[in-house]
C-alpha cells in the first residue's frame, strides 16, 4: 500500500485535486443557482412546489442520472459536472427556502421602513440572516457531491472515482485492493477536509450579529 | 449519494423537540413544511411513476430497436432484474431496521447515553465514504455474492435509521416517561408502550431515507455481479446504446420514486393515532 502510494503520489494528488475541483466548482455554481431560485420561489410563493420537486430530485439515484445525461452530454467531465451540480442544488435550495422564510417579518418591515428597496432587503437583511441555514445545505451538498463525483468516474469523469473502478476491473490482481482503497479513502479524506473548510468559511462569513 | 438525503433534521418534525435550535422563527417554518409537502408527494409520486411507466411501455413496443437493444431490453430480463432489485432493497432495509433500532434504543439507555454522540459521529464520517468504493472494497474482501451486496447496502442505510431512532427517543418528553413509571409500568413497557410509539414518526422518517438510499445504491451492485436494474444500465453504457441507457435509468428512477412513495405510505400507516 505504502509503495503503491509512493510510486504514484503525483498522479494521486492530481486526481484528488481534480475531484475536489469538480466538487467545489459544482457546489459553487449550485449555490448561486439555488439561492437565486430560493429568492424567486419565496417571492412567488411556490415553496411547496420547490420542495416537492427537490424531494423528487433527491430520490433519483445518481447512477441513473448519469445514464440519463449521457446521450445529451457524452462521456467525460461535462456529464460529471452537470450530474454533481444537479444534486448539489437540491439541499441548498431546500435550506435556502427555509432560511429565507424564517427571517422575522418585523425585521423585514423595519428594513422597508428605513427605505430599503426590495433588492437591498434581500441582499442586506434576508440573505445574511439565512446564511447559516444555507451554509448547512452547502455542507450537505458537498458531502453528497463527493460520492456522486466518484460514480460519475464510470463515464470518464475526473477524480478519484477512477481508482475505484480500476480496482474493480483488476480484481484478482495485486493492486486491486490498493486502487480501491486509495480511491475510497481519498474521497473520505477530501470530504473531511472540505467539510472543515466550510466550517471555517461559516465562521468568517456569518454576520457578526447572529454569530453564536 | 453520500450523506443523508434529508437536509431538514427529522428532529424538527411535529410533536417532538429534538435539537435545541437557535432561531425560533426558523424552527416554526420548518415545522410547517412537511405536512403540505408530504401530501403533495403522496399524490404526485404514483401519478408520475404510472405516467413514466406507460410512456416506457409505449416506447418499448413501438420503437425501432436493433437486435442488441432488443435483447438488452427484453421484458423477461427486465422483470428478473426488477425482482432482484426489490429483493436487494427489501432484505437490506429489513436488516437495517433490525440492527439500527435496537442499537438506537441501547444507546439511549443509562450510561450508554454518553457514547451515543460518538457512535453517530463515527457513522457520520463513515457516510462520507463513496458507496461505490465501499461496495468494491467489500467485494475484494468477500467475493462477488448477493450477501456482499447486502452487507454494503446495510452499512450504507444504517446511519439514517440509527440517528433518527436516537433523536426520536431523546425527543420524548421525560415527564411522560416518568408518568409511565409512576403508574407502575416497568422500564420495558415504558419503552414499548410510550417511548417507541412517540418516537415512531421520527424513526420512520429515517427508515424512508434509508429505503431511498438503499434502492439507489442497489443500482451500483451490478458492478459486483449482484444483479438488479443496474445490469441493464451498465450494459447500456458499455455498449454505448443511448436507448438502453436512458430506458434503464428511467426504470431505476421510477423504482426509486415508487420506493419513496411506499416509504411515505408506510410512514403514514404506522403513525400512532395519538400524534
Amino acid at each position: 500500500m505504502w509503495d503503491f502510494i509512493k510510486e504514484r503520489h503525483q498522479q494521486i494528488l492530481y486526481d484528488a485535486f481534480q475531484h475536489a475541483y469538480l466538487v467545489v466548482l459544482a457546489v459553487a455554481v449550485a449555490t448561486v443557482i439555488a439561492v437565486l431560485l430560493a429568492a424567486l420561489v419565496t417571492k412567488l410563493r411556490l415553496t411547496g412546489l420547490a420542495n416537492t420537486l427537490s424531494a423528487i430530485g433527491l430520490t433519483i439515484p445518481g447512477f441513473a442520472l448519469v445514464g440519463l445525461l449521457m446521450p445529451a452530454t457524452g462521456i467525460g467531465a461535462t456529464t460529471a459536472f452537470i450530474c454533481v451540480c444537479f444534486y448539489a442544488v437540491l439541499p441548498i435550495l431546500r435550506n435556502a427556502v427555509v432560511g429565507l422564510q424564517g427571517v422575522d417579518a418585523t425585521l423585514l418591515e423595519s428594513a422597508r421602513g428605513m427605505g430599503m428597496s426590495e433588492l437591498s432587503v434581500l441582499v442586506r437583511v434576508r440573505l445574511p440572516l439565512a446564511w447559516p441555514v444555507i451554509l448547512a445545505g452547502i455542507r450537505t451538498s458537498t458531502q453528497m457531491s463527493m460520492g456522486i463525483a466518484a460514480i460519475a468516474a464510470y463515464v470518464i469523469g475526473p477524480g478519484l472515482g477512477s481508482y475505484i473502478f480500476t480496482g474493480l476491473s483488476q480484481i484478482g490482481g495485486k493492486n486491486a485492493l490498493n486502487y480501491a482503497l486509495v480511491g475510497t479513502l481519498g474521497v473520505v479524506i477530501l470530504a473531511l477536509i472540505l467539510d472543515l473548510a466550510l466550517l471555517l468559511v461559516g465562521r468568517v462569513t456569518t454576520s457578526k450579529g447572529i454569530r453564536v | 449519494m453520500t450523506t443523508t438525503h434529508d437536509p431538514i433534521p427529522a428532529a424538527s418534525r411535529p410533536g417532538l423537540s429534538g435539537e435545541p435550535d437557535g432561531n425560533p422563527a426558523v424552527r416554526r417554518s420548518r415545522l410547517r413544511l412537511p405536512a403540505g409537502e408530504s401530501a403533495a408527494m403522496l399524490l404526485v409520486l404514483p401519478v408520475l411513476v404510472v405516467l413514466l411507466f406507460l410512456g416506457f411501455v409505449w416506447w418499448r413496443q413501438t420503437a425501432d430497436l436493433d437486435s442488441i437493444e432488443q435483447s438488452a431490453l427484453a421484458w423477461p430480463a427486465l422483470r428478473a432484474q426488477f425482482v432482484e432489485h426489490i429483493k436487494l432493497t427489501v432484505v437490506a432495509s429489513l436488516i437495517v431496521v433490525a440492527i439500527a433500532v435496537p442499537l438506537g434504543v441501547l444507546l439511549t439507555r443509562g450510561r450508554a447515553r454518553v457514547v451515543a454522540p460518538i457512535v453517530v459521529g463515527i457513522a457520520n464520517a463513515g457516510q462520507a465514504a463513496p458507496a461505490i468504493g465501499l461496495i468494491v472494497l467489500l467485494a475484494i474482501w468477500l467475493g462477488f455474492t448477493f450477501w456482499t451486496a447486502i452487507l454494503g447496502l446495510v452499512v450504507y442505510g444504517l446511519l439514517p435509521v440509527l440517528r433518527n431512532t436516537i433523536t426520536g427517543l431523546q425527543g420524548v418528553d421525560p415527564t411522560l416517561v416518568e408518568a409511565g413509571r409512576g403508574i407502575g409500568m416497568s422500564a420495558g413497557s415504558v419503552l414499548l408502550r410510550i417511548e417507541l410509539p412517540l418516537a415512531l414518526p421520527v424513526i420512520m422518517a429515517g427508515v424512508r431515507t434509508a429505503l431511498v438510499l438503499v434502492v439507489g445504491t442497489a443500482a451500483l451492485v451490478s458492478f459486483i455481479g449482484a444483479g438488479g436494474l443496474g445490469d441493464t444500465l451498465v450494459s447500456g453504457i458499455n455498449l454505448f446504446r443511448f436507448s438502453v441507457m436512458v430506458a434503464a435509468s428511467l426504470l431505476i428512477a421510477m423504482l426509486a420514486l415508487l420506493v419513496e412513495w411506499a416509504g411515505r405510505v408506510l410512514e403514514l400507516a404506522l403513525r400512532p393515532k395519538g400524534i
